[in-house]
């Protein structure tokens, strides 16, 4: 096929763009990537369109070339691509560099086998340095943009594969030196910096003469990729372990960090360097040069963190969000060490300011109140991890981040957060002073209940008052001040806009009992003091669902029976059921039996009624207890809109057994050489309390003769529980495979049926030892079994490897109940008997240092196989 | 500090999907690093479709709020900040920053180079401030100067290039896109050494700088006992600097006239290279004093091409320049309003424009108005349900001017008339619009000899003030309003 045309390009792009996933599992979708390439050097297609097929390749390399040799095959062809431009300016050649690069970091081909690595790594060093890799490659007039582009490019392959540039660290530190551009060299040695000092930590190493060694590591010789393959390919986060700077495996306790003192100094030296033109960099990058520097020289002796001082009034001073981040990054990495507790209260002072700030935009007032709230303390008092007011933040600087009723709601959310936490620590003595913030808050709920109030308003009002009365009952559970109010109105509120149901019921399900159990007791004497011929029955009936218990039960049952009268659609009813089965499981008896015997007659709708009598005959039937568990939610517990169904399955559970994980475990333990047959011990183990455990099991393949189920009364976690014996009755000498299932009774009375694990038989589980022969009969016995084998049976010679603890240490540890003769240590002859009636005879003798050439019967052929493989398998299995 | 991806999404309320996926940019070397911080947690970054659905359930912006969905409106799904977790396909897509400015929502998924379970505090995470400040950088880019729809797509056509420059790994290098685009444009040939990044190129032709001061006033007056009534000045610093010479120095002094208001919560530009601790530490949140630092304020910098804003203030002066009440009163089918409106004495009493908006939320349109005014007309909306009084240029000689009526509505039709969840039975306010030129409340002003600035040649210096209204808002005192927590300090 011929290149496509530039419109054909742009919609078939464009198709890409709109689903990748569709485009891909299309017919075009496979030969994207090879077109894609091949077009780029077609003469046709007008520079802004390659730039355009260029974009598309670095968004997605992943679809385009899905696999690391697929990868390796683009970049090289964008390579070759970009040595082929004619030597005159281009808009191509940044984006191949970039397209290049992007395709091995992404595709996984970075590495030292890989050759268009091998080309790229030391063409963009090169061109980072500012050189012409030859024949006029680089346009005077690209070679600062271009300078610019590589530094990039080896800033994203260092973040990639960390440590690829440390043998660099010498040569961009004196181009940074020169005249190079300040900002992509600055960030590319910071990172490259910060990546080698923790590698080479990582090693024990220091830098060695890494930052002062200023010939290029390329040098025409191979590129370096020691460093990198020492960091084993982690990437390295930029601040590794914040908060919790102490704890946890990414911790690297930097104070053991020692370097030479001409190491330090060199250190030193490139980082005040680095620090010194940061005010060159846009105030982004700036940001992204502390991140790494702070973290890189965290606890690093001998480099004192009041290196960062000078930068630090200039940069309090700005509103820029990434920049005061930075600096909240400086002070959660050093901490008192680099803030003083003047200092401390002045960076919290700018962060309050910008939090609220008239000429800053609503996010950054939203990140700065975080940050507020996440504070990295000098001396932290509460849980790690919590959102908290700092210590430093008193009332007064607060005092302009109250929440008002104006606010957005994120913003008054937020905002409310604070108030709750300086609610929460106001003295009790404090109650005189105007305004009190419990007094202030109080209205603010009010408001905001009056909003939600509101006929027609939207349902984001409503979310946002529950919301608000959510957090305020989280963060200030226990104090009945704030809660009492907050009660009155939520029925207050209920009472103005019962279509609010679904909030109230999402409420209760979501507060502690503190809030939830006294809110209850209200909505639900709010709701049946009404007459039962509401408009908004529907809602009340919903409501009385959730609330109603066995308190106060003939006000309840009145309200229904009065309002059933009312309840004429399926709805209606259906809401009607659902409070009699709240009931039913709070378990209320008397007068609902009543109640459910005069809905099984008068329902319209045939469904009502059969479920009204439904519930009358479980309540006239189960006991409480198993009613609970009847109506309780049923295991599976989807969340499914139809009552019936949910209903069904929890009939389903009480009454039928049930399928579920298994809570039981079984591990096969030694097995017992005495009897007849032999026998399989196993050791179950619960996790939780079960009862009447029945443990069934199936031999594949019908090896042996079916098995006894085995009962266990009752199993505990923690309790040891005894081994229980499973005899096995072989029909032939043969591992097996036996499946087992677990059927048992849990504490909440359901019957569960599970699939456990399967167990393995293995070969030695069946040995069976002969009766043992008189006292030095040994030898003559051994021999009349051993002729016995032939000419029917089979016999064989294997080579058994064995272990440092010789033949003597094998054979007790493995042999001893069968063995026959000794001669201790070279030669022993052992007799297994295999049920049901096999024998395998074995001679041990002549044992060399490594091994012991053994020489075995049996009478059945079959046998030799696994007797080979136990033997050969029996010095790995000490 | 990375982005994994970026979003610009219009908000089209009303169609079927509620909005278009305008722009987007993945960042795979970023996604592929994302997997390996995250692990067992990582959530990869959806396609355009089932993001958007996503993103404005989450916001929601669409439009189907008539019932309770619990995995949006439950009361425990709190969000302060406008970082979210997007469900898709089961999955839930943390952190993604987002918000709504002019019917167009900016996002993006910054890099957390951690684990998400247990999700680490937002304050740990870098790229977080990043990708405000890249979304930042996009919103300023697309509306800076953008009057039309035509103007946005040329705009947003240019996007993909100049993230090229800005951002061409998911690594922010520049949040000043228009920079971008001058680089594309013009690239400098002979760039010395220590250009700044945030520096784009050198001028050439006549010196000159240009410096402009803005004031907003807010304030809210509610002519109540117990309830105190607040304002607010807010004044921005505009520069623009024509200066040739690769780095030249300039230092800019604001000063205030002898009764002039301190400046306080003073925010600066990143070029500032040096701040005063008076400056730094002058702050509203204390108490006033005497003893206040009330300037010179000097701001030595380095000027950006471009023109900037120099630095941001808020003052207390010490009352607001009109001071008014408004008493409405419901008396059977109508309202009776009376506004009195007083400008203080020491304000400069030659508006540009100075106008009183008076809207009527949750009722129907107006059906008929009787009025006295003492000054000024005013205009009915009757649809609308709104008044403007237009008073003018000038206060008259009393500087007091009042205005009395009754108004009468008809019937309540939702999709017309405005609805306002505050605004309900007798509770309601009255908005004043004004600006004017050549004049600051806080007295601030540049003096043009005091700036300094070391480059060739003696440049033109011009400077400019005005004075605008903004949030001016003064509540009838006949009904509750509603209070912000200054207001309760008396």
């Amino acid at each position: 096929m011929g290149p496509l045309s530039r419109d054909a390009w742009a919609q078939r792009l464009g198709a890409f763009r709109a689903s990748p996933s569709a485009f891909m599992a299309g017919p075009e979708g496979e030969d994207l990537g090879r077109d894609l390439l091949s077009d780029l050097r077609s003469e046709k297609l007008s520079e802004q369109t390659k730039v355009s097929l260029l974009a598309l390749s670095m968004e997605y390399p992943a679809q385009l070339w899905p696999d690391a040799s697929a990868a390796e095959v683009a970049a090289t062809s964008l390579l070759d691509t970009l040595v082929l431009l004619p030597p005159r300016p281009s808009a191509l050649r940044r984006p191949l560099l970039l397209a290049a690069t992007t395709a091995l970091a992404a595709g996984g081909a970075l590495g030292p086998t890989s050759g268009a690595s091998c080309r790229l790594l030391p063409l963009l060093l090169g061109l980072a340095a500012g050189s012409d890799p030859g024949r006029g490659f680089v346009p005077a007039s690209e070679q600062r943009p271009l300078q610019a582009t590589a530094c990039e490019c080896l800033r994203e392959l260092e973040s990639c594969k960390p440590g690829l540039l440390g043998g660099s660290l010498g040569l961009l530190r004196g181009l940074l030196g020169q005249e190079g551009p300040v900002q992509p060299l600055s960030l590319l040695l910071a990172l490259a910096l910060r990546n080698t000092l923790v590698l080479q930590f990582r090693v024990g190493a220091g830098l060695g003469g890494l930052l002062t060694d200023k010939v290029s590591p390329t040098g025409g010789g191979p590129w370096d990729w020691t460093l990198v393959e020492e960091g084993d390919g982690r990437l390295q986060p930029q601040a590794p372990s914040w908060p919790a700077a102490e704890e946890g495996e990414g911790e690297r306790s930097l104070t053991a960090r020692e370097h030479s003192p001409e190491e330090a100094r060199e250190l030193r030296a490139a980082v005040i360097q680095l620090l010194d033109t940061s005010y060159l960099l846009t105030p982004v990058a700036q940001a992204q040069l502390l991140w790494l520097l702070g973290w890189a020289l965290r606890g690093l002796q001998g480099q004192p963190p009041a290196l960062f001082k000078p930068q630090l009034v200039r940069l309090l001073g700005t509103a820029q969000l990434t920049l005061l981040h930075a600096v909240l990054a400086l002070k959660a990495a050093f901490g008192e060490a680099l803030f003083t507790a003047q200092d401390e209260a002045l960076l919290l002072r700018r962060l309050t300011l910008a939090a609220q700030h008239p000429a800053l935009p609503p996010p950054t007032h939203l990140f700065y109140l975080h940050c507020v709230l996440s504070f990295p303390e000098n001396w932290p008092l509460g849980p790690e991890g919590e959102e908290a007011a700092p210590l430093l933040l008193g009332p007064q600087l607060c005092r302009g981040l109250l929440p008002s009723l104006l606010h957005d709601p994120m913003a008054l959310l937020a905002r409310l957060h604070l108030l709750c936490l300086l609610c929460a620590e106001e003295e009790e003595e404090e109650k005189g002073q105007l305004p009190s913030p419990r007094h202030y808050l109080e209205e603010l709920l009010a408001g905001l209940r009056q909003r939600a109030a509101l006929d027609g308003g939207p349902r984001a009002l409503a979310t946002l008052c529950f919301q608000a009365s959510y957090l305020v009952a989280c963060c200030l559970a226990g104090q009945p001040t704030v809660l009492t109010p907050l009660i009155h109105g939520l029925a207050q509120l209920y009472q103005a806009r019962p279509m609010l149901a679904p909030h109230f019921v999402d409420l209760l399900d979501q507060v502690d009992s503190e809030l939830r159990e006294p809110l209850k007791v209200v909505l639900r004497q709010m709701v049946v003091s009404r007459p039962g011929r509401d408009e908004a029955l529907c809602w009340h009936l919903q409501m009385l669902a959730k609330v109603a218990d066995g308190d106060a039960q003939s006000a309840t049952l009145n309200f229904l029976q009065a309002a059933a009268a009312h309840c004429t659609n399926w709805d209606l009813q259906q809401g009607l059921l659902r409070v009699c089965r709240a009931l039913l499981r709070a378990g209320v008896r008397g007068g609902l039996v009543d109640l459910l015997q005069v809905l099984a007659r008068q329902l319209e709708d045939p469904d009502g009624r059969d479920h009204a009598r439904l519930y009358y005959i479980l309540l006239a039937h189960l006991a409480a207890p198993k009613l609970g568990v009847a109506l309780g939610p049923s295991l599976a517990a989807p969340a499914l809109a139809s009552s019936l169904v949910a209903e069904n399955q929890g009939f389903v559970a009480a009454l039928m057994v049930q399928e579920a994980p298994a809570l039981v475990r079984l591990s096969v333990g030694s097995h017992r050489v005495k009897g007849p047959l032999p026998v399989l011990k196993l050791q179950p183990e619960a996790l939780e309390p079960i009862y009447s455990l029945e443990l069934r099991f199936r031999v594949e393949g019908q090896l042996y003769a079916p098995l006894e189920a085995v009962h266990v009364p009752c199993l505990c976690p923690g309790r040891p529980a005894r081994p229980l014996l499973l005899p096995l009755q072989p029909r032939c000498p043969a591992p097996a495979r036996l499946d087992v299932h677990a059927l048992y009774t849990t504490s909440t009375g359901l019957t569960c049926h599970a699939h456990l694990p399967p167990l393995f038989v293995n070969f030695a589980d069946l040995f069976l030892p002969f009766p043992q022969p008189p006292e030095g009969a040994g030898l003559g016995f051994f021999e009349e079994l051993w002729d016995s084998c032939l000419p029917e049976g089979a016999e064989s010679r294997v080579w058994c490897p064995l272990g440092p603890q010789g033949l003597e240490g094998l054979v007790s540890r493995h042999l001893e109940p069968f063995v026959v003769v000794a001669q201790p240590p070279t030669s022993y002859c052992v007799a297994i008997h295999l049920p049901p009636d096999s024998k395998l005879l074995l001679r041990l003798e002549a044992a060399l240092a490594d091994g012991v050439p053994v020489a075995l019967r049996t009478d059945d052929w079959a046998v030799l196989p696994l007797a080979g493989d136990y033997l050969r398998g029996l010095a790995a299995a000490v | 500090m990375a982005q994994r991806a970026v979003w610009l999404i219009s908000h089209e309320p009303g169609t079927p999907l509620c909005g278009t996926v305008r722009f987007s940019r993945r960042y795979p070397t970023v996604e592929k690093r994302a997997r390996v911080f995250n692990g067992a947690s990582y959530v990869p970054v959806p396609e355009d479709g089932p993001f958007l659905k996503a993103l404005l359930f989450e916001l929601r912006l669409l439009d189907d709020d008539k019932d309770f969905i619990e995995s949006r409106d439950s009361c425990s799904r709190i969000n302060k900040t406008s970082i979210y977790g997007l469900l898709i396909g089961g999955e839930e897509l943390w952190p993604v920053v987002a918000f709504l400015k002019n019917d167009m929502i900016y996002a993006c998924v910054p890099l957390v180079e951690q684990t998400l379970s247990p999700r680490p505090p937002l304050i740990s995470v870098s790229g977080v401030s990043q990708g405000f400040e890249f979304l930042f950088g996009i919103q300023d880019f697309l509306y800076s100067g953008q009057k039309n729809d035509s103007e946005l797509n040329t705009k947003l056509s240019q996007l993909p290039d100049l993230l090229l420059q800005a951002c061409p790994f998911g690594t922010l290098l520049d949040a000043n896109l228009q920079n971008s685009l001058d680089n594309t444009n013009f690239a400098s040939v002979t760039q010395p050494q220590k250009q700044p990044a945030w520096k784009t190129g050198t001028y050439k032709g006549k010196p000159q700088v240009s410096i402009s001061i803005t004031e907003k006033v807010k304030s809210m007056q509610y002519d109540k006992q117990g309830i105190a009534d607040t304002w607010q000045v807010v004044g921005t610093v505009t520069c623009k600097c024509d200066l040739e010479g690769i780095m030249p120095n300039v230092t800019i002094s604001l000063s205030l006239p002898t009764n002039g208001s301190p400046l306080q919560d003073i925010l600066v530009h990143p070029c500032v290279t040096s701040l005063d601790s008076a400056i730094l530490t002058s702050s509203s949140i204390d108490a006033m004093d005497d003893s206040a630092f009330s300037g010179p304020y000097k701001f030595p910098f380095t000027p950006p091409l471009e023109s900037f804003n120099l630095c941001f203030y808020t003052s207390q002066v010490p009352v607001p320049p009109i001071l008014g009440f408004y008493q409405m009163k419901e008396e059977e089918v109508q309202l009776r309003i009376t506004i009195n409106l007083k400008l203080h004495e020491s304000v400069k009493n030659n508006f540009e424009f100075c106008e009183a908006h008076i809207p009527f939320y949750n009722r129907g349109p107006i059906t008929h108005l009787e009025y006295k005014t003492s000054f000024g007309q005013l205009e009915v909306f009757r649809e609308k349900s709104l008044l403007i009084w237009i008073i003018g240029q000038k206060f008259p000689k009393s500087m007091e001017i009042s205005l009395s009526g009754t108004v009468t509505f008809g019937a309540k039709s939702h999709e017309k008339q405005p609805f306002d969840p505050i605004c309900t039975g007798e509770t309601a306010y009255l908005k004043l619009h004004f600006r004017i030129l050549d004049y600051t409340l806080t007295g601030c002003y540049a003096d043009q000899h005091s700036v300094q600035v070391f480059a060739s040649g003696k440049p033109k210096i011009s400077a400019h003030r005005k004075l605008i209204s903004s949030d001016y808002y003064i509540w009838n005192s006949k009904a509750p309003a509603p209070v912000t927590y200054g207001s309760l300090l008396l």
